[in-house]
C-alpha cells in the first residue's frame, strides 16, 4: 500500500458547516505514524465533527485530507479496514452476547485478532456469553472499545473515551491506550479533560469554537514552558514593599511577581531578605498549568462567536499579561 | 496524484473478493436472525400474532362458507392471508421498527463505520426477512393443512413469486417508513399504526366486496394486493389463475417508490432533536 511515508494523518483547511453553524473553521494538522494526538477542546468545539470526517462518516465543506494516503471523503473499504473507531456514545447489539458481537465484527475485517484475546484485552472474558443489554453501562462502553481494536487497527479514534468513567475505570483506559500504542498504533483522541490529555497524548492541539488556538507538546502548550513564572509571598505587616529590590503588585494579600526569569528574581529577593533580615513569608514559585492555558486558549464567545486571535498567544504570553510581566534589565 | 486514491477505487468486488462477501451476507444474516428470534416481543408480534390470529379465527367458523370468496371455506381465505400478514409484518412492520431504534441507539453509525459494505448488510436484512417469511409460511401452511383440511396450492411457483415479491418491497417499504419516523417512541405507533389500518382496510381480516367502497380505497395500496397474490394460488382449483400478475405489479410500483424514497432518506445516525 503506497502512502506518504511517516504521516498517518494529515489535515489541511477542514471546514464543515450544519446549516447556519460552522461547526470546524478551517482546522489544519499533521498526525505522525505511530504518534498519539490529542485533540482537546471544551463542549461543542468540533472535535466530533472532525473526527468523524477523518472517518470518513461526515462529509466535508472544504480542505484537504489524508487518512493513512486515502482521502476518507470515499470511504474506502481498504480504509475501514485499517482504522478502529470508538465513538463517543457505545451502541451495542443487545440480542447478541459478547461473543457473538467480537466474532460478528471480527469477520468483517481480513486479519482480525482473535476474539478471546479482544474479550481478555478489555476485561470481558469472564462476561463472554452474557448477552449485551445484560451488561452494566460500564462493561459496554468497554465492549465497544474491543470492537475499536478487533480489526487490528493501524489508526485508532477514540471520541471522550473516558467521559463518564470513575477514576479506576479511567485509569485502565489509559493504560490500554498506552498498551496500544506500545503496540505501534497510531492513536487520534478527543478529549475534553486537561489531565488525559497531558498523560496520554504526544501533541495536543487545542480546539475552540471550530479552530485551533495551540498545538504542541502537552508540556509546552500554549507557550508553558517558556511563559511566565509567578512568584507569590507576603512580607510581616510593618514593612513596606518599596524597598524591594523588583517591582511587585499585590494579588489580595499576597505579592507577586511575574517573570520568565524566576532564578535571577528568586536570587535577588532571597538575597534582599537575607541582606535584610526580613522574611518573605510563604514563598512560592508557579508556573502556568495546562489547565490555565487551556481556560485562556478556550475562553470567551459563544459556540460559533469570533475567536480571540490565536496570534495574541503565539509568543507564549497569554494576552492581557504582558503587562505585569517583568523581566530583569541584562 | 496520490498513489494510495488509486487503490482505493481500483478494487471492485469480484472473483475471491465476491465470495468473501457472500460469506460475509451469510454470516451477517445469522446475527440478523439470531437478534430477531431473541427480541421475543418483535418475534411473537409477527409470527405469534399470525398463528394465533388463524387459530381464533378459523376456529370459530372454519367450515363456514363465504360468497365473497367464492364459496370457499373461510379458512381456505385466511390462511393464505395470515401467510401475507406475516410477511408483511416481517418485512414493514418489524424491520420498519427496528431499523429506528438501530439508528436511534447509535448500531448504524458504527455499522457505516466499520468495513462491511452497505450492500452486504442490506443483503443480510433482506434475506434474513425472507428466512422469517418462509418459516411463517410454512407455519401457516402446515397449520391449516393438518388441523383445518385447507387445500394447499398446486402452483407451489407462484406463492414463492408472491412471497419473494413481497418480502422484497414490503422491505423497502420498511426502509422507507423508518426514514420517516423521528424518534424511537414514535416507531411502534407510526408504523404499527399504519399497518394495522392498512390491513384492516385491505380485508384480512374479512373479506372485501368487489366493488365496495372499502375496495376502492384499498385498491391504491399495496397490502390488499399482496393478499390477493398471496391467495391467488390457492384458488387455482376454481379455475381462477394462479398468478396474480396484476396485483404483483401493484406491490412492485410502491416498492419501487419505497426504495427511491429510502435510498434518498435513509440516515446512519440518530436524529438530533
Ligand atoms: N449532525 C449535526 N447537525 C447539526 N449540528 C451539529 C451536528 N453535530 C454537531 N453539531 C454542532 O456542531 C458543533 C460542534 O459539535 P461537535 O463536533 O460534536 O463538538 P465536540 O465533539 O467538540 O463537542 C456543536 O455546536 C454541535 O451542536
Ligand atoms: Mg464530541
Amino acid at each position: 500500500m503506497a502512502e506518504p511515508g511517516a504521516t498517518a494523518v494529515s489535515v489541511q483547511g477542514l471546514r464543515k458547516r450544519y446549516g447556519d453553524l460552522e461547526a470546524v473553521r478551517g482546522v489544519s494538522f499533521q498526525v505522525a505514524r505511530g504518534e498519539v494526538f490529542g485533540l482537546l477542546g471544551p463542549n461543542g468545539a468540533g472535535k466530533t465533527t472532525a473526527v468523524e470526517i477523518l472517518e470518513g462518516f461526515r462529509g466535508r465543506d472544504a480542505g484537504e485530507v489524508r487518512v493513512l494516503g486515502y482521502d476518507p471523503a470515499s470511504r474506502p473499504r481498504a480504509l475501514r479496514e485499517r482504522i478502529g473507531i470508538v465513538l463517543q456514545e457505545c451502541a451495542v447489539e443487545p440480542y447478541l452476547t459478547v461473543r457473538e458481537v467480537l466474532r460478528r465484527n471480527a469477520s468483517y475485517y481480513p486479519a482480525p485478532r482473535p476474539v478471546a484475546e479482544v474479550a481478555e484485552l478489555v476485561g470481558l472474558a469472564a462476561m463472554a456469553d452474557v448477552k449485551v443489554a445484560k451488561l452494566s453501562g460500564g462493561q459496554q462502553r468497554r465492549l465497544d472499545v474491543g470492537l475499536g481494536i478487533i480489526g487490528r487497527p493501524e489508526l485508532i479514534f477514540l471520541d471522550e473515551p473516558t467521559t463518564g468513567f470513575d477514576p479506576t475505570a479511567r485509569r485502565g483506559a489509559w493504560d490500554l491506550v498506552r498498551s496500544l500504542s506500545d503496540g505501534g498504533a497510531t492513536i487520534i483522541l478527543t478529549t475534553h479533560y486537561m489531565d488525559e490529555a497531558e498523560a496520554l497524548a504526544d501533541r495536543v492541539a487545542v480546539i475552540a469554537r471550530g479552530q485551533i488556538v495551540a498545538e504542541g507538546p502537552p508540556s509546552s502548550l500554549g507557550g508553558r514552558d517558556v511563559s511566565e513564572a509567578k512568584l507569590r509571598f507576603r512580607l510581616p505587616e510593618d514593612c513596606s514593599s518599596t524597598s524591594l529590590p523588583v517591582p511587585v503588585h499585590e494579588v489580595g494579600d499576597l505579592l507577586e511577581v511575574a517573570t520568565t526569569d524566576e532564578v535571577e528574581v528568586l536570587h535577588l529577593l532571597t538575597g534582599w531578605s537575607l541582606a535584610e533580615g526580613v522574611p518573605l513569608l510563604g514563598l512560592s514559585v508557579e508556573r502556568l498549568t495546562l489547565e490555565d492555558v487551556y481556560l485562556r486558549l478556550t475562553a470567551g464567545g459563544d459556540a460559533g462567536g469570533t475567536v480571540g486571535a490565536p496570534g495574541a498567544l503565539a509568543d507564549g504570553v497569554p494576552a492581557g499579561r504582558s503587562a505585569e510581566r517583568w523581566t530583569p534589565a541584562p | 496524484m496520490d498513489p494510495g486514491t488509486v487503490s482505493a477505487i481500483a478494487a471492485p468486488a469480484s472473483g475471491p473478493g465476491l465470495v468473501r462477501d457472500l460469506r460475509l451476507v451469510a454470516r451477517q444474516l445469522r446475527y440478523e436472525q439470531l437478534a430477531f428470534w431473541r427480541n421475543r416481543t418483535g418475534a411473537l408480534f409477527t409470527v405469534g400474532f399470525s398463528v394465533i390470529f388463524l387459530l381464533l379465527l378459523s376456529a370459530s367458523g372454519a367450515n363456514q362458507r363465504s360468497n365473497v370468496i367464492g364459496n370457499l371455506k373461510i379458512v381456505q381465505y385466511y390462511t393464505p392471508g395470515f401467510a401475507a400478514y406475516g410477511v408483511m409484518s416481517a418485512c414493514y412492520n418489524n424491520l420498519g421498527i427496528v431499523l429506528v431504534v438501530r439508528r436511534e441507539t447509535g448500531l448504524l453509525k458504527r455499522l457505516r463505520l466499520s468495513p462491511i459494505p452497505t450492500w452486504v448488510l442490506f443483503g443480510a436484512i433482506l434475506a434474513s426477512n425472507a428466512v422469517i417469511a418462509l418459516v411463517q409460511v410454512a407455519l401457516l401452511l402446515l397449520i391449516g393443512r393438518f388441523a383445518f383440511g385447507v387445500v394447499l396450492p398446486d402452483q407451489w411457483a407462484a406463492l414463492l413469486l408472491a412471497l419473494l415479491v413481497g418480502v422484497v418491497c414490503f422491505s423497502a417499504l420498511g426502509v422507507a417508513i423508518s426514514t420517516v419516523v423521528p424518534s424511537q417512541d414514535s416507531a411502534g405507533p407510526i408504523i404499527s399504526l399504519s399497518f394495522f389500518v392498512l390491513l384492516f382496510l385491505s380485508g384480512l381480516w374479512f373479506p372485501l366486496k368487489a366493488g365496495s367502497s372499502l375496495a376502492k380505497i384499498s385498491n391504491y395500496f399495496p397490502v390488499h394486493h399482496l393478499i390477493v397474490a398471496f391467495f391467488a394460488p390457492f384458488e387455482s382449483k376454481l379455475g381462477a389463475s394462479p398468478w396474480a400478475w396484476g396485483d404483483l405489479g401493484t406491490v412492485a410500483i410502491w416498492g419501487a417508490i419505497a426504495t427511491i424514497i429510502a435510498v434518498r432518506r435513509f440516515a446512519w445516525e440518530p436524529r438530533r432533536h
